[in-house]
């Protein structure tokens, strides 16, 4: 076998010389045998003609030797190659359609399945990383379906449950870095000492951090990742024991990550460890999630539904001493285990597969559409087929001259749409793959490119076998009269013709209809009223570092000061404090307990949003006080116990519409009324998470003190462009404690554009589909209609002139679109109201299908076919008779 | 010139090998040799020879060399592989205990039955 490919190779290559030798050889033959005859009596003339006749025809018996090589598929592929080439070269306005149209589409699915490939299919970047779960807490009745897992949980479950290998906690945050002057903010995780491990990963220098450095005492180590190693001390092995200040507070590098290390779409360059106190490893605290986050390897054979059982055993057992446990009951408690690439893609998963689906959509539109014209070609060559077939053509040949142009096409067209595609990658990549998860492993690789091959082989494929066999099967007698007359349209290939236009315009109005449900939910979105006013209002954030701000008094001294200085700036209208901002991204829901307020039974608790506000929040967003008075900058001063409620939390506890003057607690417990805190005020609901939250969850408003998170939000209303406020907000700060930085610096208009991002992206993608299916259906319909008039040209003529008037020939036509538009529409409502279901979860407040979308594609579809058979059908209105006698 | 015979189809191919095994050859020579050793008895086609050790060649039981020939002229010689051989082995056995059995069978006389 080996020495036959490489005969055929040799022979291949070395094509030239091996024509050359082959008829030196046989020229030397003859030669030789003339020499012989003569030599044997012969005249020379004769001679010649004897050895002529006796070694045959050349020509034949070279093409023999050349069939024993093996060339001749070879020779006839090219033969075929070249023709098709030709063929396409003389046709450069159907040639450059089709190609643009195949470009287009394949590099959009390239450039989606890059990004489909790189987040959903490619797993973790971890050792065994199918292992990896993640383990969190539910409480569905309470309206707070993750709330991650506790110290408790950690500290009670680790090492005692033989599913996993590995269990390890951790939680993000931020801190300050650097000495005075000079400090930056970066982002950090805290881990327990299993987290590398667990995620099958060892330092690349050092350690990992070890069960004594889990207290706040002792937690004065940190790791690094190679990008921060290699930019903060240029590599060098001594950072071993080096120190780091770390708000304010020194800390040893004990180890540095490998290179390649990254958790998830994790921006951490520091590691700290997950620090507790005893108080917070208590049975008490098994409840509290604070942002710590779980993950663990599983066993070697143990199954998630394994993992699952015993969490629930588990949790089961410690549950039934809790003091709580029919609260935490009735709120549907349970711990889930999902895999850890699955929980962490879940947000984007479902419109990943909707823009994957819809470029797909395109890639089947652009398909049948350059088929179409392929058939269209192929029916205008349908006579010399039939000639050829019956002068003694093989079938085979037939077929492979039309595979070899599709092939042709689809391959111009594959490498055109990779190139096309590589570059929608890099574009993605530099817009903003950030945003998406894991889209740091985006790219253009050996897997993306043999997926784009694939798929350019099988459409090439899928697109050849119609036409081979329609140009096969359509040999007959009656096809070759037929055609040769250039009467009456063989009416099979009509059919297919118009069944083709067909499926492209329902293709097409799914893709629109789909655009336009896109589009309305992202309009009725953005009507949804948030609650505040974001014109003019520029938010920050700043994280007071406890070692210099432990006590409250501090923090309020540091509030204070701050909103007397952005007061006193000019253009600065209200400025406040939060310990949360809407649409932040992070929506912290916890329990507050009503005095006096029995569960009517079989409910459950109801989490809901809390913040401690200072200074004048609500002045800075608007939110409309509806009865009562707002929190000031005194009761956060004065340390009061009072609170104030929105609507949604008014609602739900107090119906009656007495809120103020009623008392409630933090936490799921009545206290002593000492710690309640008296609702002084009713505010106007916010969308606190998103905005299309729907669920009102109610939120509490809490003045600032000692128990609230010391990273604050700093909320300034001005009077003039918010951006052009940011450096007043940064000086403003530093003015104060050259040490804090300000981050995260949007104003509430961006929050909210950037709030939309993964409804608008998929909505925009699809619009641009939408734009681009209309085009190639302008181009099917003008194609299809265009070649019928080509095709009866002869009839119309003989129309005209037994007296038919140029307007009725027109219409005809137009009727003709009218027809296969509509047969297209009704298809496609169909498609389009199976869409809108399956898309039902991805919209907001929009119908399957409402009225108006499939009036508007309608619309739409029927203008751009109508404009698109406007000149076909004109120039069959301008047929002259005498045409009728001319041709043919 | 006496009388001669058609070739068996699948024999040229071994009288191919046969020739070239004797020493290299080039196609005419091939032609000639067939001819002499076989005393002029087989009518080899002309133009079937070329094919023939292309297809050989191709099989790699021969091999083709550039070389002069005897009257000066440059020609490509033939000579047998050693898989070439094997196979001019094998064909001949194979063929001697066809004709030996043929031969056995034709040669029966109504005693022997």
């Amino acid at each position: 076998m080996w020495s036959r490919l490489s005969t055929l190779w040799r022979a291949l290559r070395g094509r030239p010389e091996f024509e050359d030798t082959l008829a030196d050889e046989i020229r030397d033959h003859i030669d030789r045998y003339v020499a012989d005859l003569i030599a044997a009596g012969a005249s020379p003339a004769a001679a010649r003609r004897q050895a002529r006749i006796e070694f045959g025809n050349v020509d034949n018996v070279k093409a023999d030797c050349r069939d024993a090589r093996g060339l001749r598929v070879f020779d006839e592929a090219h033969q075929h190659l070249r023709y098709a080439l030709r063929l396409l070269w003389k046709a450069p306005v159907f040639t450059a359609t089709s190609v643009a149209t195949l470009a287009v589409c394949f590099g959009a699915c390239l450039t989606i399945f890059a990004v489909v490939d790189a987040i959903l299919l490619r797993p973790l970047p971890f050792p065994n990383a199918d292992q990896l779960v993640s383990i969190y807490n539910t409480y569905p009745r309470a309206g707070v379906p993750d709330d991650g897992c506790s110290i408790t949980n950690y500290y009670e479950r680790r090492g005692r449950l033989s599913a996993f290998s590995g269990l390890a906690a951790y939680r993000d945050g931020a801190v300050i870095v650097g000495q005075t002057g000079q400090t930056e903010r970066e982002f950090i995780t805290r881990v327990s000492p299993e987290f590398f491990d667990t995620l099958g990963t060892s330092p690349l220098l050092g350690r990992a951090f070890t069960d004594a450095e889990m207290t706040y005492e002792t937690a004065n180590s940190a790791i690094v990742s190679y990008e921060y190693w290699q930019e903060h001390f240029g590599g060098a092995a001594s950072v071993l024991g080096r120190s780091i200040r770390i708000d304010g507070s020194p800390a040893t590098i004990v180890g540095v990550l490998p290179r390649s290390f990254r958790f998830l779409s994790s921006r951490s360059r520091i590691y700290l460890p997950l620090a507790s106190g005893a108080d917070e490893r208590t049975p008490d605290m098994r409840h509290s999630g604070n942002s710590t986050r779980m993950i663990a390897r599983l066993a070697a054979g143990a199954s998630v539904a394994l993992a699952q059982a015993q969490i629930d055993a588990h949790n089961a057992v410690v549950e039934r001493t809790d003091r709580q446990a029919k609260l935490i009951a009735d709120a549907g408690f349970r711990s889930l285990v999902i895999s850890l690439h699955g929980s962490h893609v879940a947000a984007v998963r479902p419109m990943l597969l909707l823009v994957q689906a819809g470029v797909l959509f395109l890639l089947v539109i652009g398909a049948v559409n350059v088929t179409n014209l392929l058939l269209i070609r192929a029916t205008a060559r349908l006579k010399e087929f039939a000639v050829r077939q019956a002068l003694g053509a093989a079938r085979r040949h037939i077929v492979a001259e039309v595979a070899a142009e599709t092939a042709l096409l689809t391959l111009i067209g594959g490498i055109a749409g990779v190139a096309l595609g590589a570059a929608g990658i890099r574009l993605l990549v530099a817009l903003g793959s950030s945003r998406l998860p894991l889209g740091a492993h985006l790219g253009f690789d050996v897997r993306v490119a043999v997926a784009a091959i694939a798929a350019s082989l099988a459409t090439g494929l899928a697109m050849a076998l119609p036409i081979a066999w329609y140009s096969v099967r359509n040999y007959s007698s009656s096809a070759l009269h037929a055609q040769a007359r250039g009467t009456t349209a063989s009416r099979s290939a009509q059919r297919l013709r118009h069944a083709f236009l067909i499926t492209q315009i329902a293709l097409s109005f799914v893709l629109l209809a789909g655009a336009g449900l896109l589009a309305t939910s992202l309009m009725n979105l953005s009507r949804v009223a948030p609650g505040f006013q974001s014109a003019h209002v520029l938010t920050g954030q700043v994280s007071l570092p406890w070692a210099r701000y432990a006590k409250i008094a501090d923090r309020l001294v540091f509030i204070d000061r701050m909103m007397d200085s952005l007061h006193s700036q000019p253009g600065v209208v209200a400025a406040g404090v939060s310990t949360n901002i809407p649409l932040s991204g992070n929506s912290n829901r916890s329990a507050s307990t009503v005095k006096g307020f029995v569960l009517p039974p079989g409910e459950s608790i109801r989490a809901n949003y809390a913040y401690a506000v200072a200074g004048d929040y609500f002045a800075a967003l608007r939110v409309p006080i509806v009865s009562g008075r707002a929190l000031t900058g005194d009761d956060a001063r004065l340390g009061n116990h009072v609170s104030v409620v929105d609507e949604d939390f008014a609602r739900r506890y107090w119906p009656a519409g007495n809120a103020i003057g009623q008392k409630l607690f933090l936490g799921s417990e009545e206290g002593p009324d000492t710690e309640a805190y008296t609702v002084v005020g009713v505010v106007g609901a916010v969308k606190q998470a998103a905005l299309s939250e729907q669920d009102a969850l109610g939120a509490v408003y809490y003045p600032y003190a000692e128990r609230f998170d010391n990273a604050l939000y700093v909320v300034t209303k001005t009077s003039q462009e918010p951006d052009a406020f940011a450096r007043t907000l940064q000086r403003v700060v530093r003015g104060l404690d050259p040490e804090l930085p300000v981050n995260n610096i949007r104003s509430m208009d961006t929050r909210i554009a950037d709030s939309l991002i993964t409804r608008r992206s998929p909505a925009v993608l699809a619009m641009l589909y939408a734009l681009i299916a209309l085009l190639l259906t302008a181009i099917g319909t003008y194609g299809v209609l265009g070649y019928a008039v080509v095709q009866r040209r002869r009839e119309i003529a003989l129309r005209m002139a037994l007296g038919a008037r140029p307007d009725q020939v027109r219409r005809q036509f137009v009727a003709l679109a009218v027809r296969l538009i509509a047969g297209g529409s009704i298809v496609g409502i169909a498609g389009a109201w199976m869409t809108g279901r399956a898309m039902q979860a991805l919209l907001f407040q929009v119908p399957p299908l409402p009225a108006s979308i499939v009036v508007l594609t309608a619309a739409v579809l029927a203008t751009v076919c109508l404009a698109a058979c406007m000149l076909p059908s004109w120039r069959a209105a301008r047929i002259a008779p005498s045409s009728a006698l001319a041709e043919e | 010139m006496g009388k001669t015979a058609d070739l068996l189809p699948g024999t040229l191919d071994m009288l191919i090998l046969k020739a070239v095994s004797l020493r290299p050859l080039h196609g005419y020579g091939v032609l000639l040799r067939i001819k002499q050793i076989s005393g002029d008895a087989l009518d080899i086609p002309q133009g079937s020879l070329y094919p023939a050790l292309y297809r050989l060649e191709t099989q790699g039981l021969i091999a083709a060399e550039w070389g002069q020939s005897e009257n000066g002229r440059r020609a490509k010689y033939y000579t047998v592989t050693a898989s070439g051989h094997r196979r001019l082995r094998q064909e001949t056995d194979g063929w001697n205990r066809l004709t030996a059995a043929i031969g056995a069978a034709l040669n029966t006389t109504p005693d022997e039955v």
